[in-house]
């Protein structure tokens, strides 16, 4: 028997046979091709040259003589060679370099940069979700369906290494192809980066805005105590005036006040100076940005600008003589500012104070407020690393991702038949990125104190209330937060992090977050269902249908 | 393979001190249905004990329980009232699985792994180091016939050749209890015979051997008990010798002899004991045996939840359907239109014809 070391894989042959094509083509366009063509064939070639290094590499890792390392392995050869997987694979590979040909070339670069990377990472992470849930749920409901698992657990296999064998083996081939589109979507991002741009803020953007990490710092109020203080006193004003509005429904009524009051300290008005905080700088001076969409309400198009004054930290910025020079900018567009260091380093914390110098519109006899949008409106943002890292981090959040997805599957498959447990999974997936979405839905009516005993304590006394006055339906519906609560509880967050988002936009993704998502996505809840699907496959007949 | 096999860990096995490898009390099965309603009684307070180094026979017919016994014995089934103890342990232990063979009543392969991956795939499970697994399984695939067409993948073999992949995934483990569920079912009568001859060497070598078949000729052969279940009972259990006991017969047994020599010999033996004679009790066919305790079963009304006795074979399987035979004569309207019509009822009634004789 001299027919290579265990018979040889028919398929890994194929890939390296099709990265080799690839390759040949890739010279061809790279050599003739238009810069769109040549960046598409790159990024594919890498991709393909990845996939063919990686699998046997993989399958080199899982080739040790232990239970859990030998049906991962069987995993991974099953997701290599079925049709259904290779065709779902080509398509992640078609539709991430494919999308530099669809791109307009006369878009600012620094746009079709970040739709790029925005693009390329979010339709990989979709597929892989999908592709992993049906490969974790075929598989094992595969093994139990055509009967296999009875081969395989009457031999020294524990039920529990099985399930952790089929995870483990999901989550390493998951890896293998999270590292492609990371790969995939670097090549073409840097090729299409290394192109021309518009003009030379647009080259700027590209290098400032986007391919960066910054933190983003949110401003606060001056003095946020007095702020909170105010808030409050407006809540206790509203239940005592109108305390029936207010029970019906708690959380609007705390919800609208708070955004009120957010709108109205992100006004500038007319003639007035309004001081924004930016904490936690720590005299760091170098790449301070400060970016701001200021917008004026209630004015002809024709007169839409926006006109203002800056100070940092009490300095005129910029500088004309003892005043800062007055700014215009059209309503509703975004800016950013490179902030002065000398400037900024004065202080461990920015003050930015801005005056409204808006004119008086026609007609009028006042001139107009200043608004930014609370939440992005007005922001500042410290450069703190490159884009090959926070992609690094990116690409880690969407690994933890297909681990719990992988997780999930396998433990629905270890319960139901694959229907069933497909769907599950689905549906599952389809919850944890809709998880904001739900939030803010079922949290405008539910949900009503700030923490959770506070919540349970509220809805409980609403409950009664609405009981001793005969509402029996408002009782229940109170009530019902409970499920709610619990649901949303439970159920894993992939929109939380908005990790694909941040990179396209330049915004660095916290270690804490990727920590965070490797300990809750990589572990716990991984360990949670792969438990419960522990306890019912421990408990069931394998017997076929 | 000898030196390797002192490495390997179950080379010793567990002691069980009553050398005894498999003991079921008791033990019943019942699936139940969406509802948890029990829905079918496989098996029913089920008494059973394999000694070390013994190859039993279980059989039964088709649905009497056979297959689910096995599965409880492996822990893949859970019984739903009694004990089973395997090499002396509960059967999910999974430490006991090192010892233990298994060839399911089907081959259930990973259809994109080539014989050889499999056979190390299941290697592996045992945690068999890289040398022994590779020698074993060149030893195996030769053994089974599959050296040739080791890498191919196992989708693509014929019912037989994946039996044999089962049988050698079996073997990987040189285990010290065998448990072969219907092994020959789609094997060639040469690769039977192999197995036959196979599980009667295990035998020789001490191992256990639990052997569930319908061939009864090969459990006639190799078996040194056997147990006849029937309704998830069992009905007759015994050794084999003893089972196939003709007791109401005696048959002498001597060379050829003249005659006349015969006739004296009759009117001697009537007298006297002569030297080289010998006399032995006839056996039985098993089959008889067999046939005799389901019909007995059947007889006594005894419930199962498996397969009823078979009907004849229906007539248009034997061509002597009346409807094809009569056919041609229920359309005499019909114009010959040049076609021989005798020609053609003399056809149709052949098989009629030689089914009658
Ligand atoms: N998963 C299952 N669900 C419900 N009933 C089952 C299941 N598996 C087996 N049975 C029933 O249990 C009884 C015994 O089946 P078993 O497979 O043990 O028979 P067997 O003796 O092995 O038959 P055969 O000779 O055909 O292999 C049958 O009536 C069968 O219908
Ligand atoms: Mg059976």
């Amino acid at each position: 028997m001299t027919r290579g070391r265990e018979g040889l894989p028919a398929l890994t042959v194929a890939a390296w046979l099709g990265a080799v094509i690839a390759l040949v083509a890739v010279g061809l366009v790279v050599w003739l091709g238009p810069p769109a063509a040549r960046a598409a064939a790159t990024g594919a070639a890498a991709m393909a040259v990845g996939y063919g290094a990686g699998v046997p590499a993989l399958r080199r890792i899982l080739a040790r003589r232990s239970g859990i390392a030998s049906v991962a392995g069987a995993v991974v050869d099953e997701a290599i060679r079925l049709r259904s997987t290779l065709v779902l694979l080509v398509l992640v590979a078609a539709c991430i370099p494919l999308l530099p040909l669809l791109l307009d070339p006369s878009e600012r670069l620094a746009y079709r940069v970040q739709f790029l990377v925005s693009w390329s990472l979010g339709t990989a992470s979709l597929f892989l979700c999908v592709l992993t849930a049906c490969l974790a749920c075929g598989s094992v409901c595969g093994d139990i369906e055509s009967g296999r698992i009875q081969m395989t657990l009457a031999k020294p296999l524990a039920r529990w290494e099985y399930l952790v064998g089929k995870w483990l083996g999901l989550v390493l081939y998951g890896l293998l192809l999270v590292g492609l589109a990371g790969i995939g979507c670097a090549t073409l991002v840097w090729m299409l980066a290394a192109g021309p741009a518009a003009d030379a803020a647009d080259r700027d953007a590209v290098t400032g805005q986007v391919l960066v990490a910054r933190r983003r710092i949110a401003p606060q109020p001056a003095d946020p105590a007095a702020y909170e203080a105010a808030i409050a006193a407006a809540l206790a004003q509203l239940e005592a005036d109108e305390a029936d509005v207010f029970r019906a429904a708690p959380a609007a009524a705390r919800q609208r006040i708070r955004r009120d009051y957010d709108r109205q300290w992100h006004t500038v008005t007319p003639d007035m100076v309004t001081t924004f905080v930016f904490p936690g700088l720590g005299r760091r001076a170098a790449d301070v940005q400060l970016q701001m969409e200021p917008r004026v309400t209630n004015v002809d198009v024709d007169l839409a600008d926006v006109r203002f004054a800056v100070w940092l930290n009490g300095r005129p910025w910029p500088p004309a003589g003892d005043e800062p020079r007055e700014q215009t900018l059209p309503s509703r567009a975004r800016h950013v500012f490179d902030l002065p260091p000398e400037l900024v380093a004065t202080a461990d914390d920015l003050e930015v104070r801005i005056a409204n110098r808006n004119l008086v519109p026609p007609g009028e006899t006042r001139a107009t407020a200043i608004t930014f949008a609370p939440g992005d409106g007005l922001m500042l943002f410290v450069r703190t690393g490159g884009f090959t890292a926070n992609l690094l981090r990116c690409l880690a959040i969407t690994w933890c991702k297909l681990a719990l997805v992988a997780a999930v599957g396998v433990a629905a498959a270890a319960a139901f038949d694959f229907p069933s447990a497909i769907l599950a999974t689905l549906v599952l997936y389809a919850g944890a990125v809709g998880n904001d979405f739900f939030r803010d839905a079922l949290g405008s009516y539910n949900v009503v104190g700030d923490t959770a005993w506070g919540r349970a304590a509220d809805r409980m006394w609403y409950a009664a209330a609405h009981l001793q006055e005969g509402r029996i339906y408002a009782a229940v519906r109170m009530l019902l937060g409970f499920v709610t609560d619990g649901v949303l509880w439970a159920l894993p967050s992939f929109s939380a992090d908005a990790a694909i988002a941040s990179l396209a936009t330049g915004v660095e993704i916290p270690r804490s977050v990727v920590l965070s998502r490797l300990v809750l996505f990589g572990g716990v809840y991984p360990l949670l269902c792969g438990a419960l699907g522990w306890f019912v496959l421990n408990r069931r007949d394998l017997v076929r249908g | 393979m000898a030196t390797a096999d002192a490495t390997i860990e179950h080379a010793a096995g567990p002691t069980t001190p009553d050398g005894v490898d498999v003991t079921c009390v008791g033990v019943s099965k019942w699936f139940r249905d969406f509802w948890l309603r029990p829905r079918v009684r496989a098996v029913e307070g089920l008494d059973l004990e394999i000694r070390r180094g013994e190859i039993f026979g279980l059989l039964g017919p088709n649905g009497s329980g056979k297959s689910t016994t096995i599965k409880m014995i492996l822990g893949l089934v859970s019984p739903t009232a009694g004990r089973i103890a395997v090499l002396g342990r509960r059967p999910r232990d999974v430490a006991t699985k090192r010892q233990i063979g298994y060839l399911p009543e089907e081959s259930y392969l990973y259809g994109f792994l080539s014989a050889r991956e499999t056979l190390d795939f299941y290697g592996r499970l045992f945690r068999l180091p890289a040398p022994i697994r590779r020698e074993r399984i060149d030893r195996l695939l030769e053994m089974v016939g599959l050296d040739a067409v080791g890498h191919r993948p196992v989708r693509e073999f014929s019912k037989g050749m994946q039996r044999r992949v089962g049988l050698a995934q079996a073997l990987i483990n040189d285990p010290q209890l065998l448990i072969l569920d219907e092994p020959t079912s789609g094997m060639d009568p040469v690769a039977a015979r192999q197995i036959r001859d196979l599980i009667a060497d295990l035998g020789r070598r001490g191992k256990t051997v639990l052997l569930c078949t319908h061939q009864l000729s090969d459990v006639e052969d190799v078996c040194d008990r056997i147990a006849i279940m029937f309704g998830g009972r069992i009905r007759t259990s015994g050794r084999c010798a003893e089972l196939l006991a003709e007791e109401s017969a005696t048959t002498i047994r001597t060379p050829p002899l003249d005659p006349a020599v015969a006739g004296e010999v009759r009117a001697v033996l009537a007298r006297h004991g002569v030297d080289p004679v010998t006399v032995e009790r006839p056996r039985r066919r098993l089959e008889s045996v067999f046939l005799e305790v389901v019909e007995q079963a059947r007889a006594a009304g005894v419930t199962t939840s498996g397969a009823q006795a078979g009907g004849a074979v229906p007539d248009f399987l034997r061509g002597t359907d009346e409807a094809v035979a009569t056919a041609p004569a229920a359309q005499p309207a019909q114009p010959a239109g040049g076609v021989d019509t005798d020609l053609i009822e003399s056809l149709l009634r052949k098989p009629t014809d030689d089914a009658g004789s």
